[in-house]
């Protein structure tokens, strides 16, 4: 299981970032996301990255990081569906 | 109430205090202020009242320059992400205050600050750099003189960090130019009240923050199942995806009633704007909305409103930037009947790199056109630049000139009452301001926001209760008339989007994420939650209206009648809409009836509990807010009704 961006969709309001800190730390520190989104207000550009310390919020029914994107930008890509598509 | 040593989340703790002029830097906790005012503007507001001497002007080195974020800003609440600037205000001589969105504030937060509060003045170009708890104070001999847009990429270069967040200020600022922002994020503004120009006048340049730390609430559980309900009511609301590009999605219709009721157009002359100009502006395919690249959004909203703009073509091609919104189409379309959009999205645009307040530009520039128009002023006084009607090209060259204080710029950037003094013949009265700010508000159609606006205590602006706004959406929760052109029953409703805003703005949640529109986003209820679960604190919806956000509004008006002779007859709108009306389309004839405006002041002196005659406040209401302190100060300089 992955979570993936549609970065058309991406909006840049970070929420997926801070929910995710909240996750691993019970507090907002964005440092501590799994998740980084950096905004380039001066040419529109929005990166986001994951890294290696997403556990895909194995305690929760949805990721934190989907549950809270308005824009629906976030998805989970599930493998079975990869294999699937292969 | 807030009971001392109880609130234990949302802060991050620490009020960061910097004199710039001995360069001392200390910090103070945060909590006994915020305990009073619940954060934010309160807190700035607060400060200010205690520390501020009457007599003090703008640009006195004592005067403050007070950056507050709000307390919920740095947890995850929706819209959290405000900041509120106060100071002198450089045209009224009173309050200042002028609110701001982006990343800035959040960031302030996790560097461990709520508020920062600067004094005294620098005597080289100097910018701050806030990074934790290291606090540096830099040489500003690089940036100084340059854009906002290469102010930002400088220092992104110098410190080498590409998340930091930036607030500064642009050539205007430095020129002391009087409307003059705080830029954050190359194009959320902190316009109102000249917060530039103070920052410019204390050689500051830039305050640049990165955190790295956390915030705290004293229940999380609880404050996540609020938020979750909060972002379910966004996801619930069929009303999101209009507010998302609001100023697209609406005024890209020609019959959208907007066009009607806001619209204040050539400086006033009229309220009404031909329809195939709106749709020459407007238009999906040609006009203004063809040249949106995205949509982006502030630091967590739900809705995103603001517009990526860029102009891929002809002689302003590479102009581009973040945050194209209504205003733009009320200031710098109708005011100056420009309805080329890439003319007025160039205007926009260099407003936002030359760090000038766009409702200054606005009603300041129009009313120089509407002079040269007269013939009050003649080429000879432009410097050549023809100020007709619908000159886009002029309004540029001129907008530029203001920010550098070039030839008439001189004349227009030390404030434009001071300019009508020198210029003369009757020319003050085309001059659309209040309490000495121009002002772009619309007057004689929406009789609400008149009133908000001639009341607003940071002067002409409609961030004080203005109601139209919350007839867009519905349901609607607050009270008064829903029909805008009615003078009955509308005083309610401008008390309650007061409050709420004082709320919002101590909180730090944006007005638009919760109560502008009328939808129901965040309710008081919300607010209530939210703050509870997350400060650790017990208060209810009556406490929250009834006595915080009465506390922030009489905060402001204390100051004001402390530091001017404000009185009733600066709540008036301009003399200019009580005497001439508007002369076309769906409200032709309508003027201020001075009468029932007046009906409708005494209603609202009333439900403040302030003096009718003089509008002043009363010792029986300070003291019911616990302001006893403010009360006998006030009573000091007499101007206090017992």
């Amino acid at each position: 299981m992955e979570i993936t961006i549609n970065s058309s969709l991406c909006y840049g309001c970070k929420t997926c970032q801070l929910v995710c800190s909240f996750h691993h730390t019970g507090a907002f520190w964005p440092s501590k996301s799994s998740i980084n989104v950096f905004r380039n207000p001066q040419d529109g550009i929005v990166e986001w990255s994951i890294n290696s310390t997403c556990d895909g919020c194995k305690s929760e029914d949805t990721p934190l990081c989907i549950r809270y994107c308005v824009y629906g930008a976030l998805n989970l890509f599930k493998e079975e569906k990869k294999e699937k598509k292969l | 109430m807030i009971k001392e040593g109880s609130i234990n989340g949302c802060l991050a703790g620490k009020i960061l205090r910097i004199n710039l002029s001995n360069k001392k830097i200390w910090s103070e906790p945060t909590a006994k202020y915020a305990e009073e005012t619940l954060g934010g503007r309160g807190i700035n507001s607060l400060i200010m009242i205690n520390e501020i001497k009457v007599g003090t002007k703008w640009n006195d080195p004592k005067n403050l320059l007070c950056f507050g974020a709000g307390s919920l800003v740095g947890t995850v609440a929706p819209g959290a992400c405000r900041v509120d600037v106060s100071t002198i205000n450089v045209f009224s001589g009173g309050k200042g205050s002028a609110n701001i969105g982006g990343f800035w504030g959040p960031e302030l937060k996790y560097a461990g600050f709520d508020n920062i509060i600067i004094e005294g003045k620098s005597e080289n170009p100097i910018y701050l750099y806030i990074n934790d708890s290291d606090i540096e104070i830099r040489d500003a001999n690089l940036i100084w003189g340059k854009t906002i847009f290469e102010t930002e990429n400088i220092l992104h270069q110098e410190l080498s960090d590409r998340e930091i967040k930036i607030a500064s200020i642009g050539p205007a600022g430095e020129n002391r130019v009087r409307g003059s922002a705080i830029i954050i994020d190359t194009a959320k503004a902190a316009g109102g009240s000249g917060v530039g120009c103070v920052m410019g006048d204390k050689k500051l340049k830039a305050i640049v923050v990165r955190g790295h730390g956390k915030i705290n609430v004293a229940e999380p559980k609880r404050f996540m199942r609020e938020v979750t309900k909060c972002y379910r009511q966004y996801k619930n609301e069929p009303n999101v995806i209009m507010m998302r590009k609001a100023p697209f999605n609406k005024y890209s219709n020609p019959d959208y009633e907007g066009w009607n009721t806001n619209m204040v157009v050539r400086n006033g002359q009229d309220d009404y704007w031909e329809k195939e100009k709106r749709i020459e502006l407007m238009n999906i395919k040609t006009g203004v909305p063809s040249m949106q690249k995205e949509t982006r959004a502030c630091y967590l909203c739900p809705i995103g409103c603001m517009p990526f703009m860029e102009i891929n073509k002809g002689k302003y091609k590479g102009t581009k930037g973040e945050g194209f919104w209504i205003n733009t189409i009320m200031g710098n379309a109708c005011r100056f009947d420009i309805s080329d959009p890439k003319e007025v999205i160039k205007s926009w645009s260099l407003t936002n790199e030359l760090g000038l307040d766009s409702d200054y530009v606005a009603a300041g520039l129009s009313w120089v056109f509407e002079l040269y128009e007269r013939g009050i002023i003649t080429k000879k006084d432009t410097d050549g630049l023809e100020l007709t009607w619908g000159n886009g090209d002029s309004l540029n060259k001129l907008i530029i000139k203001l920010a550098s204080r070039e030839g008439i710029g001189n004349l227009l950037a030390d404030g434009m009452i001071e300019a009508a003094k020198k210029i003369g013949h009757n020319s003050e009265y085309y001059l659309i301001q209040v309490k000495g700010q121009p002002s772009i508000e619309p007057f004689r159609i929406p009789k609400g926001w008149s009133l908000a606006v001639s009341t607003s205590p940071i002067a002409g602006r409609h961030l004080r209760g203005a109601t139209m706004g919350s007839n867009t959406c519905g349901p609607r929760p607050r009270p008064g008339n829903f029909n805008v052109i009615d003078y009955n029953n509308q005083v309610k409703g401008v008390i309650w989007q007061g409050k709420t805003k004082e709320l919002e703005d101590n909180l730090g949640i944006c007005n638009y994420v919760a109560t502008w529109m009328g939808a129901n986003f965040l309710t008081l209820d919300n607010f209530v939650e939210l703050i509870n679960s997350g400060m650790g604190i017990s208060l209810t919806k009556e406490e929250l209206m009834e006595h915080y956000a009465a506390i922030g509004r009489n905060l402001e008006k204390a100051f004001n009648t402390l530091h001017t002779n404000m009185s009733r007859e600066d709540d008036i709108p301009p003399k200019r809409f009580r005497e001439e009306e508007v002369k076309s389309g769906h409200y032709k004839g309508f003027k201020i009836d001075e009468n029932k405006y007046n009906e409708m002041l005494d209603e609202f002196y009333e439900l403040w509990g302030w003096d009718k005659k003089t509008g002043k406040q009363t010792k029986i209401g300070l003291e019911r807010l616990g302001l006893k302190k403010i009360a006998r100060k006030i009573s000091k300089y007499g101007k206090l009704i017992i």
